[in-house]
């Protein structure tokens, strides 16, 4: 039985989309099928941090609109053959598809993979409205500041009032210095303000930048960042697993000691 | 005695049997039978489309025809075509409308349009004939033309000539990096491998490159006397 996440945060440049391919390529390097479905129609960017932007023929418009068959518009990942990717229209906007097009879609490929992922647009108008529309659980992603954390405390409220209950807590960027310091709010204090599960947090990590630009998700190397999206996909698979010590390679000397390992 | 009450004409499609207005249909259908018994040597088993002129037939009669026909030579009845000259004018016409668009298409090849601005991801910029675009199109933008295409400026997006299937269209930029390049049926992608590039923009030796068809393979190459040579217009 597959099923649908949606990933979603409600303020733009929380890390949406970097979250799904990171995840997508995650559950697809512990084995699972994965659909990634852009879902920012005008906007879209998930190709572009898989890596795959020149292979896009057809897109999710296409296939509603009946223009190609489902299977045209899928794209194979380069590095895993169980995970594919449907991309996003980007000369169209969030109008040129509605919330039952979307579910009749993701009805579709529902028989064919473990997991299907929803990278939702920052807002919360028509294209949060597809985006949801067939979700069975949800991902909220927020960075420990206020406006983000106003933003996807209402996110929370209409994912409830659509009735999505399983909602998980994403605390991107993350920078245990500074909440040391005090000057960050710390994971603790993000889930007492939303009152959500967290499934993960996700370190500020410079390979992120890197990864994001180059087009290689990573999800599974040995990067705090890519441990810590590992970590989240086994959680997602219901897995326990014990929140990773975030500080580990802050410090100058765990990055001298990383350097000898 | 050669008897007069149906002749058989060809044209292209096939046969035309005139059939004489004042003999008895008996007589008539008798003489039908002789004709084309004495012709089935010649007509082979060929098919053929057959047009009924000079008697007004009913369809149980021209059934009667037909099956007379093929009881005495081996030539196949494909259809039977109506005699009527409005059809023929219509068909002669829309053959000419077709010739004429032909030709059209043609000319759209050696006409051309100028677009200046550069072309941002989201836009598409649609053309019957040629383009040349003063500026860049940028990653996510579309260039759709039936004819050619020239970048002045560098080509980072995607483009599709020859939109009409014309796989002698090309498309040249003075820097060319495009995602995806189509040129008639033809789709080339960028690679994949790009060895660790750094983001910074990298001020490489570019030169103008055209890409056409050959082989019925997309070939990017530097713009040099040989190359022009061998485009086509």
């Amino acid at each position: 039985m597959s099923e649908v996440i949606v990933i979603t945060s409600g303020k733009g440049g929380v890390g949406k989309t970097t979250s799904t391919a990171n995840i997508g390529t995650g559950l697809a390097k512990l084995g699972k099928s994965v659909v990634m479905i852009d879902t920012d129609i005008g906007l879209r960017n998930l190709d572009v941090v898989m890596g795959l932007e020149n292979r896009i023929v057809y897109n999710l418009v296409d296939v509603v609109e009946g223009n190609c068959r489902m299977k045209q518009a899928l794209i194979k990942d380069k590095r895993y053959s169980n995970l594919y990717l449907l991309p996003s229209a980007q000369t169209r906007d969030k109008t040129a598809v509605n919330p039952e097009q979307m579910k009749k879609l993701i009805e579709e490929l529902r028989p064919e993979f473990d997991y299907i992922l929803l990278d939702c647009p920052a807002g919360i108008e028509q294209g949060f409205k597809n985006a949801i529309a067939a979700a069975d659980r949800a991902l909220i992603v927020t960075t420990p500041e206020v406006s983000a954390i106003r933003d996807a405390d209402r996110i929370i409220g209409l994912l409830e009032a659509n009735d999505i209950h399983q909602i998980n807590l994403i605390v991107n960027r993350l920078r245990m210095d500074m909440v040391k310091r005090g000057d960050m709010m710390s994971i603790e204090d993000v889930i007492d303000i939303l009152a959500i599960d967290l499934i993960g947090a996700v370190p500020d990590d410079e390979h992120i930048v890197i990864a994001t630009n180059q087009g290689e998700p990573l999800a599974g190397d040995s990067s705090l960042a890519g441990t810590a999206y590992m970590n989240i996909c086994k959680r997602i698979l219901g897995e326990e697993v014990p929140l990773m010590n975030l500080e580990a390679s802050n410090g100058f000397f765990a990055k001298i000691a990383k350097l000898f390992k | 005695m050669s008897n007069q009450s149906v002749v058989i004409k060809s044209n292209k499609q096939g046969l035309i049997v005139v059939l004489d207005e004042k003999t008895d249909w008996e007589s008539l259908k008798r003489d039908v039978a002789e004709k084309f018994h004495a012709s089935a040597k010649f007509f082979g088993n060929a098919q053929m489309a057959l047009c009924f002129q000079g008697r007004r037939l009913s369809f149980a009669e021209e059934q009667e025809l037909v099956e007379t026909i093929s009881a005495n030579c081996q030539i196949q009845v494909v259809c039977i075509v109506d005699e009527n000259e409005a059809t023929e004018n219509a068909m002669r016409q829309a053959l000419e409308r077709q010739r004429q668009k032909e030709e059209g298409d043609l000319m759209n090849l050696q006409d051309g349009r100028f677009y200046k601005g550069t072309l941002r991801s989201g836009q598409v910029l649609e053309s019957e004939t040629s383009i040349v675009i003063l500026g860049d199109v940028n990653p996510g933008a579309r260039v759709v033309s039936k004819g050619n295409v020239i970048v002045l400026g560098t080509l980072k997006g995607n483009v599709y000539v020859g939109a009409s299937g014309n796989e002698s269209a090309f498309v040249a930029a003075l820097s060319m990096d495009p995602m995806q390049i189509r040129i008639g049926d033809v789709i080339a992608r960028s690679s994949d491998s790009q060895p660790a590039k750094s983001l910074r923009k990298k001020k490489t030796e570019d030169t103008p490159k055209i890409a056409f068809v050959e082989d019925g393979n997309i070939y990017i190459e530097p713009i040099t006397k040989e190359v022009l040579n061998d485009i086509n217009l």
